[in-house]
């Protein structure tokens, strides 16, 4: 990984969030397609959101819901 | 999206059953103690109902009430005592130790079943409570949530470019976490 490619990892965030200038992006693009450091680090946030998306939430357990009903009521 | 014209306990009602599991949720992945949770969730709806004259309905109900569990939790956080850095503390700026971080080599490609195992569900949450407070928040509410950048720093009351930061230093110290979980995965 080159200092360039800290640069990149840094704007990984801001490409995904779509607040790049298209330039920018074909640019990053381009240096992930041909890079299997960057690549890889672009692919292990996917699975890492991909995983989240797909993890079961905890449910807020019946006693705490019967004290906000208290509390509201 | 609920307007301010509604009655506040009605809001409010409808608003637990509607997010009240994601708000636990969020509370429980702050304070990593179910008794703390309870009780940062609790606060939140009194506080809404007691301030409900400072909700004007320009945020969707949600995001009110979500950074009112974020402002308990916080509070029940320092109570506590033992976690740092504290959310005002942390490096709004990416650093050579972020950059050290995203040089982790990458996971052995996980097939769904390995990446939507139990194993790796609990290594995830296990790793989560390693990241920071601030991060954490950053993470849940963007990741797991799925709530917008804009969102997450309404939630926050930060800047979206700050929100960023937190994010990505959390991708980043998840990633590396995880990859001893993913060490030797069958790709």
């Amino acid at each position: 990984m080159t200092c360039d490619c800290d640069d990149l990892g840094r704007r990984l965030t801001q490409l995904r969030d779509g607040c790049l200038e298209e330039s920018d992006c074909a640019a990053i693009e381009k240096h992930l397609a041909e890079c299997p450091s960057c690549g890889g680090l672009q692919r292990d946030f996917e699975d890492l959101a991909r995983l989240c998306r797909e993890s079961e939430r905890p449910r807020m357990p019946p006693a705490v819901r019967r004290r906000i009903e208290e509390a509201l009521k | 999206m609920a307007g301010a014209s509604e009655e506040p306990r009605a809001l409010l009602y409808r608003a637990l059953d509607e997010h009240g599991d994601r708000l636990y949720a969020f509370a429980l992945r702050m304070t990593r103690d179910p008794d703390l949770a309870a009780d940062a969730v609790q606060e939140a709806f009194t506080t809404a109902l007691r301030k409900f004259d400072t909700f004007r309905g320009e945020s969707n109900v949600a995001t009110w009430l979500h950074r009112i569990v974020y402002s308990k939790a916080v509070d029940l956080i320092r109570q506590r005592g033992k976690e740092t850095p504290l959310p005002e503390d942390e490096e709004a700026i990416l650093g050579p130790e972020d950059d050290r971080l995203a040089r982790t080599p990458a996971w052995a490609r996980p097939p769904d079943e390995i990446l939507q195992g139990r194993q790796t569900r609990e290594a995830l949450e296990a790793a989560m409570k390693q990241l920071t407070p601030l991060q954490r928040a950053v993470f849940t509410l963007r990741e797991v949530d799925g709530m917008s950048t804009e969102e997450v720093a309404s939630v926050l009351g930060m800047e979206p470019g700050t929100v960023r930061v937190h994010l990505h230093r959390g991708r980043l110290r998840l990633r590396a976490l995880l990859s001893e979980h993913f060490k030797g995965v069958p790709s």
